[in-house]
């Protein structure tokens, strides 16, 4: 019998610019892994805090999908609190991060199954997958320049927007991954 | 890249120069960025930080260093240069086996190879392993990059194969994931050092 292959290859999907399908391509195919290895993942989980002012799981997943919507918003010009709740039902505050150091998760995602977080990333992502697409390489020099809440000027680069989402989305699945870890050491089920 | 002058932070992501391929270009880039943030998440930790343990059986910082240094460097190696076999030690003087992951298979317990090595000894690491991603990055062109590169077989008659542009990619996402972790061991660890 032939051996059994396991072929690991990365392709994006066509669309005007290679680069910002590439960045689209890492993003779903880092979806695609989070929702395998969260598939048995239960609310008590979800909302589970390995101790006061750390991030639950559920609030990570939240804030993946918030901080997806938001920076496409930055890119597109039109961030704003009103356009947040339009295109993802949620605010941008409510994944409730950053937690102050004593803090507790917010009161809003407590009980919510995987599939409401699921649900809400891809959500964002046929926005993100629409908006992408039409994306020309030279769009992707384009800067925009902001004002953060404490009052610094910020000024990116719509690339560094689509790699920063890229980045930031791994660093959270990286963590999420071990506060699963935690939990399941803790619940004697390593 | 980003660039602070007063209140101002500018953040690009531009295509490193020296690449032959524009695809391979963006990921140096990319690679390079995600170094200078592990970098800066480990300057000025003592050694006591890279070998602490928030609970029994879990990693600590030196171990996740070790892991991404020795995973880029084996895969710049098997992947992207496509040679027969991985030979980390070469590069860093580790073999892939000294990271002490995953941590079940070695005791639980930190590897000794990595008993008390200090902040400088980290940061070779990942300068070792920039050196090393980059030079075998340097040449690869557009047409190299979904090249099928097939691994020996392994026991069970089973084999991997791979692309040049999925290891570019795992290297991203993979010392991304792992730098996340660090950040949140690096704030247990400062949350439990004692107050003063």
């Amino acid at each position: 019998m032939a051996g059994r292959i396991e072929t690991l290859a990365f392709k994006a999907a066509a669309g005007r610019s290679a680069a910002a399908m590439t960045w689209l391509a890492h993003l779903d195919d880092q979806t695609k892994l989070l929702a395998k290895d969260l598939e048995d993942i239960t609310p008590a989980e979800l909302q589970w805090q390995p101790k006061r002012g750390m991030n639950t799981i559920g609030m990570l997943l939240a804030h993946l999908a918030i901080v997806e919507v938001f920076w496409l918003h930055v890119a597109e010009g039109h961030a704003t609190e009103a356009n947040m709740r339009k295109s993802l039902g949620v605010g941008t505050d409510d994944d409730g991060m950053p937690l102050p150091p004593a803090g507790t998760p917010p009161r809003g995602l407590s009980g919510l199954p995987f599939k409401y977080y699921l649900n809400l990333i891809q959500r964002g992502r046929r926005q993100t997958r629409r908006i992408l697409k039409g994306y020309r390489d030279v769009d992707l020099a384009r800067s925009i320049t902001r004002t953060r809440r404490n009052g610094q000027r910020q000024r990116v680069s719509l690339s560094w927007i689509l790699y920063h989402l890229a980045e930031h989305f791994s660093g959270h699945y990286g963590q999420i991954l071990l506060i699963r870890h935690l939990y399941r050491d803790r619940n004697g089920k390593a | 890249m980003s660039t602070t002058a007063s209140k101002r932070i500018e953040s690009r992501i531009l295509p490193a120069p020296g690449c032959t391929s524009p695809t391979v270009a963006l990921k140096v880039a990319e690679i390079a960025d995600v170094h200078a943030q592990l970098r800066a998440a480990i300057r000025g930790l003592p050694p006591a930080a890279f070998a602490w343990q928030p609970a029994p059986r879990t990693n600590t910082i030196g171990m996740l260093v070790a892991h991404v240094a020795l995973a880029e460097v084996n895969l710049a190696q098997v992947v992207l240069l496509a040679e027969p076999r991985g030979h980390t030690p070469d590069v860093l003087g580790l073999t892939t086996d000294d990271d002490g992951m995953p941590i079940e298979k070695y005791g639980s317990t930190p590897p000794a190879v990595l008993a008390g090595k200090d902040e400088a000894f980290f940061q070779s690491l990942i300068e070792k392993t920039e050196a090393h991603t980059f030079a075998a990055c340097r040449t690869l062109r557009e047409e190299q990059l979904g090249d099928e590169i097939a691994r020996p077989p392994r026991p069970d008659g089973s084999y991997r194969v791979f692309d040049r542009r999925w290891a570019l990619h795992h290297m991203v996402e993979h010392m991304a994931q792992h730098l996340g972790q660090l950040h949140v061991l690096k704030r247990q660890w400062k949350a439990a050092q004692p107050a003063g």
